[in-house]
């Protein structure tokens, strides 16, 4: 009767080696896309990843599923429409069921400038793979008809940028499917294991203290979301991050009739139905630098005000539940990948409100990383010391708040 | 989490009516100047705990005030 | 379909058939009525009548997911069974609901908040009220239903006449009882199945139930079979017909029935309790019980609403699931309406038979009773976009209105074209007021702009304005703007429109930190600003009564038709530009004087349109459009304006360590064939992207398109020629230097001279018979103003917006304590008073003149000196009755009120920053004049604001 109970997944838990090749620190995402390509393309499966709670309980869990390529800059275009793209294969190349489904994005404008931005974004996307239109008003009418396009009066859209491609997944499947695959391949996934120190050699990282026992490690990866900081400064090393709450909330079930996804940069926020027919919003970070959990009253007045005036059907629909994810976020916002310059300690972070569409991409670019001991091309400008270089990458206004 | 600040001109107000401002605080083992001033300049401590920081108040008198807050659970313990 | 419910009463609506109500005099619970008619909401599960279980939901006059057991039938009711056999409703009607009231939004205070009125509730109240505590009692019986608990700590609430938020100061006591769990077997779908307490209510209510059997404890007052074992399943078609139970020697026994009452035991409702970890909250009475678990499901469904069977959570425990929150996330259990408060124990009780570990509840979070979005939204409202004093007169122009930089602007008056040849060969006028302006005055006002600002301060002389970045820590540049120096203790700054709440709170924040002694003026919505520019400017100034104007890069003091101005002389445009600063109060008469008396020249206004296409011809930045985020002055050409052989000013060390790295783009100008490429589009070299264009207009007088765009360096400098397109669609430009037009500045820089403008106009004058008024008439208008009256002008000609009228007023800033003397100095007059914004800042509601008099004969001239006391005319105000201005604020304003009188308060209410002055008999509220017309609609509802519609 319950066509969303999962059937396939099988998850195998092992017990815990005193060593491994590589020690993974996060069960998100990003930690088990990186062990699992790491095994199935590079054959290198001595690898844990060690998670505090349980599998996709950090931001992997909690955020709004949604699965883009439409920023501003060729760096991020780039490696975000390889994301996509791979998202596009993952249900083939996982053989599990993610919910994946392409719905098109529609990011609207609501004032002359904002035109301008919506039209500069469809040029730079569109010239690097993540094909984007501008569309006007009337068209953006007709791509979602229930768009009130004078916006309650205040915010009329005046036209927007289509990016077909975007999509959506359950984003816990997209989790477990890394995990099954991984653990085929023989890759270790330790549940309930915090890492409290780092094993070190002088100025070298060469394993994890957990609350379960010491484990060492040729390397260790860093994919935490939420703790990055604690987890950095074990190794002394400092990071240009600042956690947030991002919040989102969910209605409750109807009936599956609101095809895109909606954003509206102006009015910062975003809405899309989920295969099981609920409406999920989203909106901006919390203003204060935190870690906690807590779900506030503010932002879901706020947020369910701008939601209505752009899609008035919401009116008289009941909200079933809020919550709230802790976001790693950078100066640039864009995610920080690769070495660290401490040795035996790579990072995977600065995923900030834009981690869940970077999954695919990010797991594989690096665990080329790793494999090779190279920065691959595609996530070499996101490297930690692009600050120090002075080669940040600017992307206003695209990041928004997913 | 309090979701009141104290504002010493103005009184109790809620958060959403200022502006955070971190107060940033390299650590001493850095000693090389530039990397001073990089680490000034982006770096943050991003404390899991007690935090000193400032916080303007838009909405009231628009001026900054000191607090001391929680980042676990966003209690405010002093100012 | 009124007619029909007049008519029928006593009807409701079910499903499009007209269904009598129960004749009884009180109303009762719709889910009564419904199955007093045979008509179960949704088909069956067990009822529960507390609003538990999701059982009894339906569609209620538009709006889904309503638990019929905890609303009254009304008449005129429309039910809709859109749950029936766990379908989902419509995402959106077909018919357009019958209007939903909207409820407003609420806030109260008290020290403590009891959730739920039962037997513990009511006596915890008492216990407490007796004590001597303010306590707000909320019981989902008496339609104030919870819908979490917040940060605080509040509670928000939804009641018959709002959405409540409870702000308390004490502690919140949790008395929401216990829960009866439900009954987990094959065959709990079928109708005929409820709790015990449910089963009891019925019976009540006068409900036929035929023959009950109990399972477990019997339900009060109701004559039923009590059934020994433990249940196996439930039979019938939809409704049930006989209950099998397992006895104790393993055999199965069949009771027939028409009802079967379930009272497995009592899980306390804790989710409030847990939703308040962290925060004071206090459990009592039944929901402070240990929960009971039962025994572990066997089979049937578990999640009603998610529809999750026993057997499903065996097979996720099989492939690995086995944390609580896995098994959740893997077959949705608990996901569903009722969140988990069916299901729960259950899953609990499965999961701890399995694992040996019984595993703590899923997280609490909001919302424990659901709202729709309309509930939750009261209260709330949008970011409101200021408006400058001139707004209505761009709406009577005819301007398209645009929100630009966080304000309303004119974008165009309609030929965008005729506005950038006005500029060009006439005059024209541009409403700048959106500009971040500043006061600095202090001993230390040199000292600390030489610090915020990379330029030398030190070599801007008394009357001179020079242009200036304002570099961040990192050295990329934050804003841009003019520092004006009037003398060495005293300077007035600009920075963009876009910058002027980030520019005082980075000004605010280095003056404090350093310590220094000075005092800052953000004069922003104090002053109105308009741009006199065009080869003809010069010429209108004179006519408007101008005795002197200032040269290029100076600014002064001048009456420009009767009206005060600081006028600064610099130019964005490129033609000769006066930029005059003055009241705001003043701005309307001083705007469509200058137009009246530039008709003739070809005077008209221009709208940000024209206006950055006129500057991009000049090659001038627009921070923000053509500047990122790490802009260093390098990169966009400016290492003119940062002087690095200054000791300190912030950003120095980042740009000396950015210097270091090799130089990567280049902000640079470009020209080409027309038209203008898109803003944004990608600029190409060979077939690598090199970056994109920020600026782009077609040009008349050069007759072609000129861009700024970045560009990377390629092989160590920036190519010459590149291509500029999407990739099918690509042309070369050239690099250009900057400015593309008048090279030189010659039209900006010409000189001007007022004696030879005064003389030409007075020989016009004397020549024609047909004497214009337009020199006398500013004489005329001086007058006048001198002769106003001092008392506190509320209802000065221009209204600002339905009921606030502009407020005439003194802004003084200066030390504390200098400012404590100052003040009781002055003998307000009976309708005046001081409100202390801060320590070093006080607005008095006297004119300027009458308080610089008194202040000047208290203090001693050092002291005197060192005060700023302008002439406020930025804000709007209205005076209510106490009991009006209490109710609007209970609605809109989040904060508690002073109860002292007078009293004065400032902070946020319907989003918009307030200034309260409390008296007995009548409370003041004072808003920034930008934000008047929002807080006019946000606070008299239903009076809509001219000018919020024309943004078409």
């Amino acid at each position: 009767m319950n066509e969303f109970v999962e059937r396939l997944i099988g998850l195998h838990w092992a017990e815990p080696k005193p060593a491994y090749d590589v020690v993974i620190v996060g069960g998100g995402g990003h930690g088990l896309a990186t062990a699992y390509y790491l095994a199935t393309r590079h054959g290198i499966n001595n690898v844990c990843v060690l998670e505090r709670a349980y599998i996709g309980g950090g931001n992997s869990g909690r955020n709004t599923t949604v699965i883009r390529a439409n920023y501003g800059i060729p760096e991020a275009v780039r490696f975000y429409q390889h994301s996509v793209d791979l998202y596009q294969g993952l249900e083939e190349e996982t053989e599990r069921s993610v919910m994946h489904r392409a719905k098109g994005l529609l990011w609207l404008a609501h004032s002359e400038m904002g035109v301008r931005a919506e039209r500069a974004r469809a040029e730079v996307n569109t010239a690097f793979g993540a094909k984007t239109e501008f569309v006007s008003a009337q068209e953006v009418k007709e791509i979602c008809p229930q768009i009130d396009l004078s916006g309650g009066g205040e915010w009329p859209v005046m036209g927007g940028s289509h990016y077909r491609a975007g999509a959506t997944a359950r984003h816990d499947r997209v989790v477990w499917a890394y995990a099954e695959g991984a653990m085929r391949c023989g890759v270790h996934v330790h549940q309930r294991t915090a890492v409290t120190g780092l094993l070190k050699d002088g100025d070298r990282v060469i394993g994890v203290k957990t609350d379960k026992g010491p484990i060492a490690a040729s390397l260790v990866l860093s994919a935490v979301g939420g703790q990055v900081t604690t987890l950095a400064s074990m190794a002394g090393l400092r990071l240009p991050i600042r956690s947030h709450p991002l919040q989102a909330f969910v209605t409750n079930h109807y009936g599956l009739e609101f095809d895109p996804i909606v954003a509206s940069a102006d009015l910062l926020f975003y809405a899309s139905q989920t295969a099981r027919g609920e409406m999920l919003m989203g909106a901006e970070i919390d203003r204060q630098p935190s870690y906690s959990y807590r779900s506030g009253h503010p932002f879901i007045q706020s947020c369910a005000l701008r939601a209505m005036t752009l899609l008035p059907f919401l009116r008289n629909l009941k909200i079933l539940r809020q919550w709230t994810g802790v976001c790693d976020m950078s100066p640039d916002y864009s995610p920080i990948m690769g070495f660290t310059g401490v040795d035996g300690f790579a990072i995977t972070t600065g995923w900030g409100t834009w981690g869940f569409k970077g999954i695919p991409a990010g797991g594989e670019q690096m665990a080329l990383l790793i494999a090779s001991g190279e920065v691959p091309e595609l996530i070499a400008p996101f490297a930690l010391d692009r600050f120090a270089r002075d080669r940040t990458l600017a992307d206003r206004g695209s990041a928004g708040t997913h | 989490m309090s979701v009141r600040l104290h504002c010493p001109n103005c009184g109790d107000r809620p958060l959403e009516e200022f502006l955070h401002g971190e107060i940033p605080t390299v650590p001493s083992t850095i000693e090389d100047p530039d990397a001073r001033d990089l680490d000034r300049a982006f770096m943050h401590s991003n404390i899991e705990g007690l935090t000193t920081e400032r916080w303007f108040h838009a909405f009231g008198c628009r001026r900054w005030l000191t607090v001391v807050r929680d980042t676990r659970t966003d209690e405010v313990r002093g100012s | 379909m009124s007619e029909e419910r007049v008519a029928a009463s006593v009807d409701i609506l079910v499903d499009g058939q007209r269904v009598p109500l129960s004749s009884t005099a009180t109303p009762e619970p719709l889910l009564v009525g419904l199955l007093r008619e045979g008509l179960h909401p949704t088909g069956g599960g067990c009822l529960c009548m507390a609003g538990d279980c999701s059982h009894c939901l339906a569609t209620v006059d538009g709006v889904s997911y309503v638990r019929t057991c905890q609303v009254l039938a009304n008449p005129g009711m429309v039910v809709e069974r859109n749950h029936f056999a766990g379908a989902h409703p419509p995402l959106i009607p077909e018919a357009e609901p019958p209007t939903v009231r909207e409820l407003p939004a609420q806030h109260q205070w008290c020290d403590v908040a009891v959730i739920g009125q039962g037997t513990s509730g009511r006596a915890e109240t008492a216990r407490l009220r007796e004590l001597g505590r303010h306590v707000v009692t909320l019981d989902a019986g008496a339609g104030q239903e919870v819908a979490g608990i917040y940060a605080g700590p509040t509670v928000v609430v939804r009641t018959q006449e709002a959405t409540l938020t409870v702000h308390v100061r004490e502690e919140i006591v949790v008395a929401t009882g216990a829960a009866e769990i439900q009954p987990v077997a094959l065959g709990t779908e079928l109708s005929g199945l409820m709790t015990a307490r449910a089963c009891a209510a019925f019976h009540e209510a006068g409900l036929d139930l035929g023959s009950v059997v109990a399972v477990g404890e019997p339900p009060a007052g109701v004559e039923a079979r009590s059934l020994k074992g433990r249940l196996r399943r439930c039979e019938g078609t939809s409704c049930v017909t006989a209950v099998v139970m397992l006895q104790d020697d393993g055999t199965e026994a069949r009771h027939l029935c028409d009802t079967v009452s379930f009272g497995l035991g009592l899980h306390p409702r804790t989710a409030l309790v847990r939703m308040g970890h962290d925060l004071p909250v206090r459990a009592i009475g039944d929901c402070a019980l240990p929960s009971k678990i039962p025994l572990p499901p066997i089979e049937g469904t578990v999640c009603a609403c998610s529809g999750v069977r026993v057997s499903d959570l065996d097979f996720v425990w099989n492939n690995g699931f086995h944390e609580l929150e896995l098994v959740k996330r893997a077959t949705l259990a608990g996901t569903g309406t009722c969140q988990g408060s069916a299901c729960l124990p259950h899953i609990r009780s499965f999961l701890e038979a399995k694992g040996k570990e019984l595993q703590s509840p899923f997280t609490a979070r909001p919302l424990t009773r659901q709202l729709t979005f309309q509930e939750v939204a009261a209260g709330a409202h949008h970011h409101a976009t200021p408006r400058t004093p001139l707004h209505e007169e761009h709406l009577a122009l005819g301007a398209h209105m645009q929100r630009s930089g966080g304000w309303w602007r004119p974008w165009d008056y309609g030929d965008v074209a005729a506005e950038r040849i006005a500029v060009r060969e006439a005059v024209s006028l541009g409403d700048v007021s959106t500009l971040g302006k500043f006061l600095i005055q202090g001993h230390d006002a040199l000292e600390f702009l030489e610090l915020v600002y990379p330029t030398k301060v030190a070599t801007l002389a008394d009357g001179r304005s020079r242009y200036a970045l304002l570099l961040n820590e990192r050295g990329y540049v934050l804003d841009d703007g003019l520092i004006c120096r009037e003398h060495a203790e005293r300077f007035f700054l600009t920075l963009t429109s876009a910058g002027s709440t980030l520019g005082e709170l980075w000004l605010r924040d280095w003056a404090e930190s350093r310590k220094f002694d000075i005092a800052i003026l953000n004069q922003t919505q104090s002053l109105a600003a308009i741009n006199v520019t065009g080869p003809k400017a010069a010429e209108l100034m004179v006519r408007a009564g101008a005795r002197s104007l200032p040269s290029f890069a100076t600014h002064g003091a001048s009456k420009i038709a009767g009206v005060e101005c600081r006028v600064l002389r610099l130019s964005f445009t490129g033609e000769i530009s006066y930029e005059l600063h003055h009241a705001a109060v003043d701005s309307v008469r001083l705007w469509r004087r200058l137009l009246e008396l530039g008709g003739d020249l070809g005077a008209r206004p221009h709208g940000l349109d024209a206006l950055m296409r006129l500057r991009l011809e000049k090659g001038h930045i627009a921070v923000g459009q053509d500047t990122d985020f790490d802009s260093t002055p390098r990169r966009i050409a400016h290492e003119w304006a940062v002087k690095l052989d200054k000791a300190e000013f912030i950003g120095k060390f980042a740009v000396e360590r950015t210097n270091r790295q090799p130089l990567d783009r280049e902000l640079v100008g470009l020209e080409m064939e027309l038209p203008a490429p898109l803003e944004g589009a990608p600029v190409w070299h060979d077939e690598s992207y090199v970056g994109y264009v920020t600026s782009s207009t077609d040009s008349s007088v050069l007759g072609k398109a000129v861009l700024l765009a970045w560009v990377d360096l390629v092989g160590g400098q920036v190519p010459p020629v590149v291509t500029v397109g999407g990739r099918d669609s690509r042309r070369l430009a050239q690099r250009a230097t900057l400015p593309f037009f008048d090279a030189a500045g010659e039209r900006a820089r010409a000189k001007v001279s007022v004696r030879t403008l005064r003389a030409q106009l007075d020989a016009k004058a004397g020549a024609e018979a047909d004497v214009p008024s337009h020199a006398r008439s500013d004489v005329e208008s001086d007058a006048q103003s001198d002769a106003e009256s001092e008392v506190v002008r509320m209802q000065r000609a221009t209204d600002i917006s339905g009921r606030f009228a502009g407020l005439e007023a003194t802004r003084l800033a200066g030390a504390p304590e200098v400012l404590d003397e100052a003040l009781s100095s002055l003998e307000l007059p009976i309708e005046g008073f001081a409100l202390r914004f801060a320590p070093d800042e006080v607005m008095v509601t006297t004119d300027v003149a009458t308080v610089q008099t008194a202040v000047r004969a208290a203090l001693s001239s050092a002291a005197f000196n060192t005060l700023m006391i302008e002439r406020e005319t930025g804000f709007a105000a209205t005076w209510l009755e106490p009991s009006e201005a209490l109710a609007l604020l209970s609605q809109g304003c989040a904060w508690e009120l002073p109860s002292e009188r007078p009293a004065f308060a400032q902070g946020a209410a319907w989003e918009i920053p307030v200034k309260l002055w409390f008296e007995h008999h009548r409370v003041l509220f004072i808003v920034p004049a930008p934000y008047a017309a929002d807080l006019d609609r946000r606070m008299f509802a239903g009076a809509p604001s001219a000018s919020a519609g024309a943004t078409q």
